[in-house]
């Protein structure tokens, strides 16, 4: 399977710079226009209604992780890395479908179950990749600037979107079980995504719908760059990723190609 | 086509009573209330060139994705090495080739990543032939298969169908988008496998490539299998088309009452039948008369085909 794995990864690698990129100038930019507009922040941030800031995971903007994590880690990450995680899958299976690599690999003595967990493990690591990559730069900002951004702080704050960006990868894998097309899959999938995100902030908003926030992932989300990483959480949230992407190899398995 | 200068055998089985290459017992493959494939049943031996004939959509790639395990069967069973073409694919791939009917591998990489990720699949370390094989087809293996064109990715195709040497070559439409020159070249390397042993499956409406490499023909039609023949029995049972030059304008009645006889006509001194079966008879009467010229064209695999298509199946 380290074939496949590093197959899928040499194939992706473009897409880890992209998005490692992407993310880690936005968020160095964040970090490092915060000590230009601190004082600003916090007399804003007081004028705002609790509610808003409750949803948003705003109860102050008084230290630069916490601005981090209004800025970027709340909503922006979580939802690209989400995304780019399920595109990933989508790629190394109904991609390959499309393109007609799947028919060469399975003439090989590969099963379509390693496939999939392949697929599923090389979107692991170009996970951590980019996210590495986006703390590379976040802590670049913060060193330039002055920002004064804790690096363990960052690092949870930015690990913590793993798990939760896995689980739609792992979603990913039961979407190619039902089809092959990958525009279906990763649109399905950013359904459910976008559909969580929202969910999950109409509990917030509305305290008589926070029981609603249970089939959210982003209950678990939690605010780590501040809070420190929820082992539970984080553990719990990655072994349901793994829980779906076995799922979806079996789908994968059993359906016609 | 051109004429090969070397004389391809064609593909006989060399083993005998050994287990077949590939056997299916009513095979039978449906999407919902479209049709796939109906009670297919085969047998491949080892060593054996087979070719499996119909036109677009009778249901040869099915068969073949079936074979592969790309697609379940809907009933009847598939064996490949004797070992089961579902729960043991894995296994039968590891010694089989695969080319498939309309190859590709993504836009972006080249066929030598293509290669090698194939050969460590399979856990090989040198893949000489293949670099052989792409010197003899003249096959750019670090172009990205994106910028070939079909001829030159199928030739790709074709390389990484066979740098392993497999035992079993299952081959879907193989020749389309190739040159005649590299056609002629793939139709020595199909005797060459076989000579090493290999069992191959062609599928292909190219009847005059089958005719040539291939021991036994099925011809597969709306799903179903129709016949399964050896060449030259098949080509037996085809009409051949009898045309004659007589000195003057004769009386041929008697022609049309001999058994196989059809489509008689008589214009002057020149006339023409198709006949089927013996013709022996059909010379005894045409020689009770002053004949100038006759001319009995052979019958292509193509003729022999509508034969059995437009019957819906004889044999």
């Amino acid at each position: 399977m380290r074939h496949l794995v590093a197959t899928h990864l040499h194939d992706r690698r473009r897409s880890v710079l992209v998005w490692g990129l992407a993310l880690g100038l936005w968020s160095a930019f964040i970090v490092s226009i915060f000590p230009s507009i601190e004082d600003a922040l916090s007399k804003a941030t007081e004028g705002y209604p609790p509610a808003l800031k409750e949803a948003f995971g705003v109860s102050e903007l008084a230290n630069v992780e916490q601005y981090l994590q209004a800025e970027m880690l709340s909503l922006i990450v979580p939802l690209a890395l989400g995304y780019m995680a399920v595109r990933a899958v989508a790629s190394g299976l109904s991609g390959a479908a499309e393109s007609g690599r799947l028919d060469v690999l399975l003439s090989a003595p590969v099963s379509r179950r390693s496939l999939a967990a392949a697929s599923f493990v090389a979107t692991a690591v170009e996970l951590v990749l980019v996210l590495a990559v986006t703390v590379a730069f976040t802590a670049l900002g913060s060193a330039l600037s002055g920002a004064g951004l804790s690096f363990g702080s960052a690092v949870a704050g930015f690990a913590n979107v793993w798990p939760l960006a896995l689980l739609f990868a792992g979603f990913g894998v039961v979407g190619t079980g039902w089809s092959l097309r990958t525009s279906v899959v990763t649109g399905s999938v950013a359904g459910v995504l976008a559909s969580m995100y929202v969910i999950d902030l109409i509990g917030r908003l509305d305290s008589g719908l926070s029981g609603v926030r249970y089939v959210s992932v982003f209950k678990y989300y939690g605010t780590a760059i501040e809070d420190g990483i929820a082992p539970f959480a984080f553990g719990g949230v990655a072994i349901a990723a793994v829980v779906f992407a076995a799922l979806g190899a079996w789908l994968f398995d059993r359906r016609d190609l | 086509m051109l004429i090969p200068s070397t004389a391809i055998s064609v593909g006989e089985p060399c083993e005998h009573g050994a287990v077949p290459v590939i056997e299916t017992e009513r095979l039978t493959k449906s999407y919902g209330s479209a049709r796939g494939i109906d009670d297919v049943t085969i047998t491949v031996e080892a060593g054996e060139v087979f070719g499996f004939l119909g036109p677009n959509g009778a249901g040869k790639t099915t068969t073949i994705r079936t074979l592969l395990d790309l697609l379940h069967p809907t009933s009847g069973s598939a064996r490949i090495f004797g070992l089961d073409s579902r729960r043991e694919s894995v296994a039968i791939r590891a010694r089989l080739g695969n080319l498939p009917g309309d190859f590709g591998y993504g836009k972006g990489a080249s066929g030598r990543e293509a290669l090698s990720l194939l050969a460590r699949l399979r856990g090989m370390n040198d893949v000489g032939r293949a670099e052989a094989l792409a010197k003899r087809f003249r096959a750019n293996l670090d172009r990205p298969l994106g910028e070939l064109s079909r001829g030159n990715r199928q030739k790709v195709g074709l390389i990484l169908a066979t740098f392993h040497e497999p035992e079993l070559l299952i081959l879907d439409e193989p020749t389309s988008g190739l040159d005649p020159l590299m056609q002629e070249e793939f139709l020595t390397l199909v005797g060459e496998e076989r000579e090493r042993g290999c069992a191959i499956f062609i599928s292909s409406h190219e009847l005059d490539e089958v005719e040539r490499v291939c021991g036994r023909v099925g011809i597969v039609r709306a799903g179903r299998l129709i016949a399964v023949e050896r060449i030259a029995e098949l080509l037996g049972k085809a009409k051949r088309r009898v045309r004659l030059e007589l000195v003057e304008p004769a009386d041929l009645a008697e022609l049309r009452m001999l058994p196989g006889v059809s489509e008689l006509k008589v214009e002057g001194r020149h006339a023409s039948f198709l006949i089927g079966g013996d013709l022996d008879q059909a010379i005894k009467a045409i020689a009770r008369h002053h004949v100038t010229d006759v001319e009995i064209a052979h019958p292509t695999l193509e003729e022999v085909f509508l034969t059995y298509y437009e019957e819906g199946g004889a044999g």
